[in-house]
């Protein structure tokens, strides 16, 4: 489905992403690990295409040089390049680090805003789809964004990815400083959502863990570079990926 | 007794007036993040766009107008699509290319004659009547109406239509936008439209009630700027009820100290605002970000 191969990021003279090569199939879920600064956020962001954006932006305001380099192979087409917007179109939908709902807008509007390229039966059905997901958010409808707790946040993000009618969902961070318990919900609904909507999922983690009962293929990201890959078995069996993420 | 419901009145009148004049800047602000300082010339260009067709070409008052509108929507996207989208995300270069901007078209109509008091536009209905004693001119109701329709309008369009929800998404985080899809390129322009067009029809109601002339545009903008740091930059139901707040205090000083000091509340409100509350009433949250 997708297949990034020789990512270079680089920022002014830092190395963000050296030589990263990444692949997810059909209906997959592809997990990538790694540390703080490891450069899972900018993976992200090359292959949603944010960074193309804030490439745009930093030049225009004279700040970092941001060059990119590599190839990104999306259902046969090439789409190194193409704006975030567009791929968004295409269906490679990213729910961001930190979630970034909007704080103004309620429960209802989060969701119809990400149904900007959603027609109004499609809004339809995958708003009743995400209520029947995350029944906390069903009560919430009308709260502000910025009133929401972080694990209601975070479904609400999920859910606003949803709604924009993705064949790629890109999870960044999504257990980040949540309760071991609004984890296993999310980590469920990830699975569920997967299988329900026939969907391929990147997701990151820094504590790979949780999620890595769900994943079918994993990453191993360190200092921009993918140290190691492999299926669930095969990382699990390493035991310096073991001791370093899995904290076994 | 009557002094009340005449500052009452006047208030309100003079309030969406000030509501009118700013609501198109908070718009192109709080979306795209491009203070339109070019917003006062928009606001007269389009004054004298309406007396010529009106006068020069012969059109219908109505049909002049519904034109007006939309030749200002052209002018506003032309702007920002061969100026402004050239320094976006330079906040200095903004101001300065959009301050340009409207400093062109201004001098650019005193240059080509457009000055002196033979430029007027006729009221929407001639007369006056009275509320509970106190005489007001029905077009003033006119631009209360409108005003207050405008304003409940533009509610509706940003809580309820796909632009407009897609609009206020992109003013909150214009990344997490992208993310969904939503091309902030194309929603800058919309904007900009959207802004261009509500000082066209500001414009419009408000012209009648004074002649068009080219100094207006530089009272326009600071109204305008005044009303939005008051209410907090970027946010549109802040800018409404700042323009309630400054409003209320026009005629209040009006009434109580004299008509001249009249200009100086709204710039006295700009001080006052940026000692006590930099971020404005419903700034809030940006100024948490900002701390962050």
């Amino acid at each position: 489905m997708l297949e990034a191969s020789g990512l270079m990021v680089f920022y002014e003279n830092m190395l963000a992403l050296n030589n990263v090569n990444i692949y997810c199939g059909e209906n997959q879920i592809v997990g990538v690990f790694g540390a703080n600064s490891a450069g899972k956020s900018t993976l992200m962001y090359t292959l949603s295409g944010i960074i193309e954006d804030i490439r745009k932006k930093e030049e225009m305001a004279g700040g970092e040089r941001v060059n990119i380099l590599g190839e990104i192979q999306y259902l046969g087409q090439d789409i190194t390049g193409l704006k975030p917007s567009q791929r968004a179109k295409k269906g490679i939908v990213l729910c961001p680090e930190r979630r970034r709902i909007f704080k103004e807008c309620n429960v209802m509007e989060n969701l119809r805003i990400g149904g900007y390229l959603a027609s109004s039966s499609q809004a339809k059905n995958t708003m009743d789809y995400i209520f029947k997901t995350f029944p906390a958010l069903e009560k919430l409808k009308k709260r502000v964004g910025g009133f929401l707790s972080g694990g209601e946040q975070q479904m609400l993000a999920i859910g606003r990815a949803l709604m924009a009618q993705p064949k790629l969902l890109l999870l960044d961070e999504p257990l980040l400083g949540l309760s071991p318990l609004v984890q296993a919900v999310l980590v469920r609904a990830t699975k569920e959502i997967r299988e329900e909507k026939g969907l391929s999922i990147i997701i990151t983690e820094q504590y790979a863990r949780p999620v890595l009962p769900i994943v079918d293929y994993a990453f191993v990201l360190e200092n921009g570079a993918a140290v190691m890959e492999g299926d669930r078995e095969e990382l699990m069996n390493n035991p310096d990926v073991r001791s370093a993420y899995f904290g076994v | 007794m009557d002094i009340l419901i005449e500052i009452l009145i006047y208030g309100s009148i003079r309030s969406i007036t000030l509501a009118l004049m700013a609501l198109g800047f908070a718009l192109v602000y709080g979306t795209s993040r491009v203070p339109n300082f070019a917003h006062g010339a928009l606001y007269i260009i389009n004054g004298f766009i309406v007396w010529s067709f009106l006068r020069l070409l012969g059109l219908n008052y109505f049909f002049s107008i519904l034109l007006a509108i939309i030749v200002i929507g052209v002018i506003g996207a032309l702007i920002y699509q061969i100026i402004l989208i050239r320094v976006r995300g330079i906040a200095i270069s903004e101001i300065i290319a959009s301050y340009a901007i409207g400093l062109a078209i201004l001098e650019g109509l005193r240059w080509g004659g457009f000055k002196g008091m033979t430029y007027t536009l006729p009221t929407f209905i001639q007369g006056s009547i009275f509320i509970v004693g106190v005489p007001v001119d029905l077009h003033r109701i006119v631009v209360l109406i409108c005003g207050a329709a405008l304003i409940g309008f533009l509610w509706l369009f940003t809580h309820y239509t796909r632009i407009g929800l897609a609009l206020r998404g992109m003013a909150q985080d214009e990344r997490a936008a992208l993310m969904l899809g939503i091309d902030s390129d194309r929603m800058a322009v919309v904007a900009m439209v959207f802004g261009s067009m509500l000082a066209g029809l500001a414009a419009v109601l408000l012209l009648p009630l004074g002649n068009i002339v080219v100094e207006s545009g530089y009272n326009v903008l600071i109204l305008a700027i005044a009303v939005c740091i008051v209410g907090g930059l970027g946010s549109w139901m802040g800018a409404v009820l700042a323009a309630f707040l400054i409003g209320f205090a026009q005629i209040l000083t009006e009434v109580y100290l004299g008509t001249h000091f009249k200009t100086v509340v709204a710039l006295l409100a700009i001080i006052i605002t940026l000692i006590l509350r930099p971020s404005g009433l419903f700034g809030r949250q940006k100024e948490l970000e900002e701390r962050v």
